[in-house]
């Protein structure tokens, strides 16, 4: 079977290297290790440029031995100000993770440290912020992964896309969402005038005024989208941190228990169903990880159109979290133990989002089982060593806000899952997105400037600029498509026939 | 005495004479065509260049090659057709450019990727040629009459499919003629109905005998095709004398006219004897004619889906009135003030078979040895027609001699782009080339189809003459060269606006040019270089457009080949055809599971394109497509009626091998 699949890399191979030279491959960056409070953040370089990205941020001097750890200043290829004192890494290829010439950054974790190397790093020539599993797939590409890592390299992909999309999802939340959206219908309406008035402009009577049009709203965008570019501290804050929502229907206990893990009232409680409307959001720090929580407003079908507003933000906040907390009052449960499985997957399923797989969305999900001091003591007792021996649903605390019994158990529970997000480096790196979003602007901003350029010459290369840059805009949504991924894997590397 | 000359033709074939005497008695052949429209003739002409011994049946050997509608042939998009056609070795082009009265390219002013060679033709001098052409063409035999029903055997167990074509039955005689494929061009005649006014008549076309229902009857009830119906029409002809045509709008060809063909020596209508066109507008008045009587006009009220790009006065107005309304309506137009009709126009309703049936050969998937091409297909116009009679003679002839099947990428050609979109994606309505359909428009040129297609197309495609290919081989050659010497040719930017002024270099220019890079300028031509340097450049004068045209474009062109090149490989990964998807033993969800099982597609590529496809889903994909030896993946078929059948030899799934690049 491995015969099968060297075999036909060879030939592939060899077919690349006969028919054409072999296409220049990116450089990619990205910050590897986990997010939170750690001593050390490793960010990774991987592509023929390594070596000139080494070179721009530790100096032209005493390039370090291969595989071996050397102390470095770091700093901006451009302005030349100092980033961090740290060690850093050179693995010439093809003795690297991914095959290709390699670096490593290894600085102090703060956001600072790390969000001024990587946009040192993007401020190089050919380096572009690496795509959701962009570093593993390379290796898979190089050979570098065994068979049965391979088997997993799906997987791992489906998380990362995940991942990803949650992150857009969050960040395309709010006014900067609108922002691309309006763009992205603009430059859309200019393609479809300049492809008419290709196709159709001879015979069906359109009017030259139609590329006038196309004109201004091309250096409309290119001007919002050069304010845009150097106006990026001013925009929408990006919100840093693992994002945990609760959740679930009216008067099960949720803002009790935001007050709860905030030790403070920050929200307003009340035996009434519908107490709270809006999203209540607080920053905590969970045994060492930065979280943003958000309480949001019970579940439930009303008339009232401001809480139906708060139902509908809840529902979004769902969408955006990396981790749910899915609050049931204890005292629904049906007495006998054999229902609860049935009456806690109806909860879950009214609470998380269908639209990805449920079985994705179980992942990212706590049940926490609320009001337990009204329960009976041996009700509780047998409630949780049955929900303990459960797999089939997620993780569930059986606890009460009320006298906070129960709580250092869900701590526990919380605090394994949060540990387990803060170890994927794409829970929430802004600064990451950030990088990656200004390059796809860039790549569109200089898109419009060829349509510009070609307005008057050739019409084919001015549309194909249009085109050019409304693709560039579709990546900063942050959709991971099948063909991203093939594009990598067929870039380098011949496979099949 | 065309007739005569099939009639004298030896052939392998029992001659035409012999077979109204012997009803019933079976014959055999490599390819039948059925059909003699555009489709139908390239398809005939293709299969037997490839070497088939091809029979084309159509109904009158008088209307082979009719330009039933307009007498237009090219234009924005559908002239790189003719041009990819041609380059194929097909007949439109040169047909085009023996019976163009008046060429002119549009869109002139907006850059020759999307230049659109058109000509208004002469229709009996277009019949002629093709007819003239397919009548003398060797393994090739043309009979007239009508085809009853497809003959339907069990499917080869090595190959995809639930049966398998045979041959045809004749509706009159009920002969039977044994094939190894056959391509059905039926056109708008597979259960068509005619339309004027209230009155409905079976019938493609009007003046020609309705087809037997048993074709459709064949397609439908024995092979389980999915069917759609589609709705077209055709205007009214006007006698010239009638029009006042001082108060019409005159268009002038083009002074040099441009030839269709890459070996046309040049049009065979002289430049200065070129007819001019002329355009009319419609009026209020036209207007209220077709409302006031909508009501009379059946055709359009009827529920079935017309094209919204046909630029015909039907889609701008509305659409058909009866007869004396179409002389009211014309009537309403100042120059039309005293015409006379000389033929009503007229709609056609006809059934089409929904294309995501067919492989990228254009074969039935369930159905081996059956080809469909053109209107069948679900298209409109000459050129789509023409440009998928081609590839589906090409293939049909392929067939019947053993050799793997091909597909043209949408990378490499805009037939490809038409194919893969019919097979891929299907139609909701009569489906048009537009350029905008090709996303490499900018590197599938007019310019270039023969490039592209015409080395490919000798080598490994066998549709090429060796004189044909010979030529495109001396254009490459000399093209390169030329580029090279472009590109040799270096000067610092004040040497090169000392030498060539017009270039307008600018001033803050710095390094070297090369004589390439002054050539993208827009107001350079390379006869100004070739005066400048007459000793290195002075010989390939004879390319200077196309020159212009290549340096232009080839800094866009490198920017698109990565793009390119990760189509093509994920292309080049077929996936079988049968696999069971619902039981694969691959990580799937059951949503993608059931996807592929209900589209089916034919490449990993097509795959990744379907909304709703995941990129680990992808990747399982991939993964077993490659790891998955052949031989393991064939006893995972659900169509396997008898084990048995399962020899141990390993087999090729693949539908289609894609052209080498």
């Amino acid at each position: 079977m491995f015969f099968f699949y060297i075999y036909n890399r060879s030939r592939a191979s060899h077919r690349l290297w006969s028919s054409a030279p072999l296409c220049a491959t990116d450089t990619i960056f990205a910050l590897s290790s986990g997010q939170g409070k750690c001593g050390v953040a490793v960010v990774r370089v991987s592509g023929p440029a390594s070596a000139l990205a080494l070179r721009g941020l530790t100096g032209p001097d005493r390039p370090p031995a291969p595989r071996t750890a050397a102390l470095r200043s770091i700093f901006h290829p451009q302005s030349k100000e100092i980033l961090d004192r740290g060690l850093v890494f050179w693995f010439p290829g093809p003795h690297s993770f991914t095959g290709e010439d390699s670096a490593e950054f290894h600085v102090h974790g703060g956001p600072a440290v790390v969000s001024g190397v990587l946009d040192a790093l993007g401020s190089l020539p050919g380096l572009r912020p690496a795509e959701a599993g962009e570093f593993t797939r390379r290796a898979f590409h190089a050979g570098k992964l065994g068979l049965t890592e391979v088997e997993g390299l799906g997987d791992l992909i489906h998380a990362e896309t995940e991942a990803q999309r949650r992150q857009a999802l969050r960040q395309m939340a709010g006014d900067l969402a609108q922002l691309y959206r309006d763009w992205s219908q603009r430059l859309t309406q200019c393609l479809a005038h300049v492809e008419a008035f290709i196709d159709f402009g001879e015979d069906d009577l359109i009017e030259d005024g139609v590329l006038d049009q196309v004109d201004n709203s091309v250096a409309q965008l290119q001007t919002e989208i050069t304010c845009h570019l150097h106006d990026g501290r001013k925009g929408e804050r990006l919100r840093s941190g693992v994002q945990v929502v609760i959740a679930g229907e009216t008067n099960a206990g949720k803002s009790s228990l935001l007050n709860l893990l905030c030790r403070r009232p920050a929200a307003i409680v009340s035996p009434i169903a519908g107490t709270t409307r809006d999203v209540v959001e607080t920053c905590l720090d969970i045994g060492g990880f930065p979280v943003l929580l958000s309480d949001t407003a019970g579940l439930r079908e009303t008339a009232d159109a401001v809480e139906q507003e708060g139902v509908r933000r809840a529902r979004e906040k769902v969408e955006q979290a990396d981790l749910t907390l899915v609050v049931v009052d204890a005292t629904q449960l049906p007495t006998d133990p054999l229902q609860v499985p049935v009456f806690l997957g109806a909860h879950l399923l009214a609470v998380l989002p269908h639209g990805v797989g449920l079985e994705e969305s179980l992942r990212h999900c706590i049940l926490v089982l609320n009001k337990s001091d009204l329960l009976p003591v041996e009700q509780v007792e047998k409630t949780q060593t049955f929900l303990n021996k459960n797999p089939g649903l997620p993780p569930a605390s059986l606890l009460s806000c009320h006298t906070s019994h129960g709580l250092e158990n869900f701590m526990t529970s919380l605090q394994s899952r949060l540990s387990s997000l803060c170890g994927d480096p794409l829970a929430g790196t802004p600064s990451l997105t950030q990088a990656r979003h200004r390059a796809h602007l860039h790549e569109c901003f200089q898109a419009l400037g060829q349509y510009q350029q070609y307005r008057d010459v050739d019409l084919a290369l001015a549309a194909e600029g249009v085109r050019l840059a409304l693709t560039g805009l579709g990546r900063i949504t942050g959709k991971v498509g099948a063909e991203e991924i093939l594009d990598i894997i067929f870039r380098d590397f011949c496979i099949g026939k | 005495m065309l007739a005569r000359r099939v009639l004298n033709r030896p052939r392998s074939l029992a001659s035409p004479s012999s077979w109204a005497a012997s009803a019933r008695t079976v014959t055999a052949c490599d390819v039948i065509v059925v059909g003699g429209g555009h489709a139908g003739t390239e398809a005939a002409a293709a299969a037997t260049r490839v070497g088939a011994e091809t029979l084309l049946v159509t109904q009158k050997i008088q209307t082979i090659g009719a330009l039933s509608c307009n007498p237009s042939l090219g234009g924005v998009g559908k002239g790189q057709l003719v041009r990819e056609v041609d380059a194929l070795d097909g007949l439109m082009g040169r047909a085009g450019d023996w019976a163009g009265v008046h060429f002119s390219i549009l869109n002139r002013s907006k850059g020759p990727a999307v230049w659109g060679p058109r000509a208004q033709l002469d229709r009996p001098r277009y019949r002629q040629f093709i007819q003239a052409e397919l009548l003398s063409m060797p393994r090739l035999t043309v009979v007239e009459g009508s085809v009853e029903e497809l003959l339907v055997s069990e499917p080869d167990p090595e190959k995809p499919g639930k049966h398998r074509v045979t041959g045809v039955r004749m509706a009159d005689t009920g002969r039977i003629i044994l094939a190894r494929s056959v391509v059905l061009t039926t056109g708008t005649f597979l259960s068509g109905s005619l339309f004027m006014g209230q009155t409905t008549s079976p019938g493609g076309r009007m003046g020609d005998p309705p087809s037997g229902s048993g074709l459709s009857r064949s397609l439908k009830e024995v092979l389980g095709l999915r069917l759609g119906r589609l709705r077209t029409g055709t205007p009214p002809r006007i006698f010239k004398r009638s029009v006042d045509l001082s108060l019409a709008q005159l268009q002038l060809p083009d002074q040099r006219p441009t030839p269709f063909s890459f070996i046309s020596n040049g049009t065979h209508c002289k430049p200065e004897e070129q007819l001019p066109c002329y355009l009319i507008n419609t009026t209020p008045g036209v207007e209220r004619v077709v409302r006031e009587s909508l009501h009379l006009n059946s055709h359009i009220q009827q529920d079935t889906r017309g094209p919204r790009y046909c630029p015909s006065i039907e889609s701008r107005v509305l659409r058909f009135p009866g007869r004396q309304h179409q002389v009211r309506l014309l009537r309403e137009i100042p120059a039309l003030r005293k015409a006379e009709i000389q033929a009503p126009g007229y709609g056609v309703q006809y059934d089409f078979v929904c294309p995501t049936q067919l492989f990228p050969s254009l074969e039935v998937r369930s159905a081996q040895g059956l080809f469909l091409a053109g209107q069948i297909n679900g298209t409109t116009g000459y050129e789509e027609a023409a440009a998928q009679g081609v590839w589906a003679g090409v293939s049909a002839g392929r067939r019947a001699l053993s050799l793997p099947p091909l597909s043209l990428s949408r990378t490499q050609s805009y037939i490809g782009v038409l194919i893969d979109d019919l097979v891929g994606r299907g139609i909701t309505e009569p489906y048009r080339m537009f350029t905008s359909r090709a996303e490499f428009r900018t590197s599938l040129r007019p310019d270039n189809a023969d490039l592209r297609l015409t080395l490919k197309g000798y080598c490994d495609i066998g549709c090429v003459s060796p004189r044909r290919y010979e030529e495109a081989v001396r254009m490459k050659a000399g093209l390169s060269e030329a580029l090279s010497a472009l590109q040799d040719i270096t000067l610092s930017p004040t040497r090169w606006r000392e030498k060539l002024p017009q270039a307008a270099v600018s001033a803050n220019k710095s390094g070297i040019m090369s004589a390439e890079e002054v050539l993208q300028y827009k107001d350079v031509s390379f006869e100004m270089l070739a005066s400048a340097f007459p000793d290195v450049l002075g010989p390939y004068v004879e390319f200077a457009e196309r020159l212009k045209i290549e340096a232009m474009y080839r800094p866009h062109c490198e920017k698109q080949r990565r793009e390119i090149e990760r189509i093509l490989q994920e292309e080049s990964l077929s996936l079988p055809q049968d696999v069971d998807y619902l039981s694969l033993p691959v990580s799937l969800s059951q949503e993608v599971r059931e996807l592929l099982d209900r589209v089916r597609p034919a490449t990993l590529g097509a795959a990744s394109r379907l909304p709703g496809m995941t990129p680990a889903a992808i990747l399982h994909l991939l993964n077993y497509i490659t790891r998955t030896p052949q031989r393991d993946r064939s006893a995972e078929r659900s169509s396997t009626p008898d084990p048995q059948n399962l020899s141990d030899e390993s087999r090729d799934s693949f539908p289609c091998v894609p052209v080498s690049q």
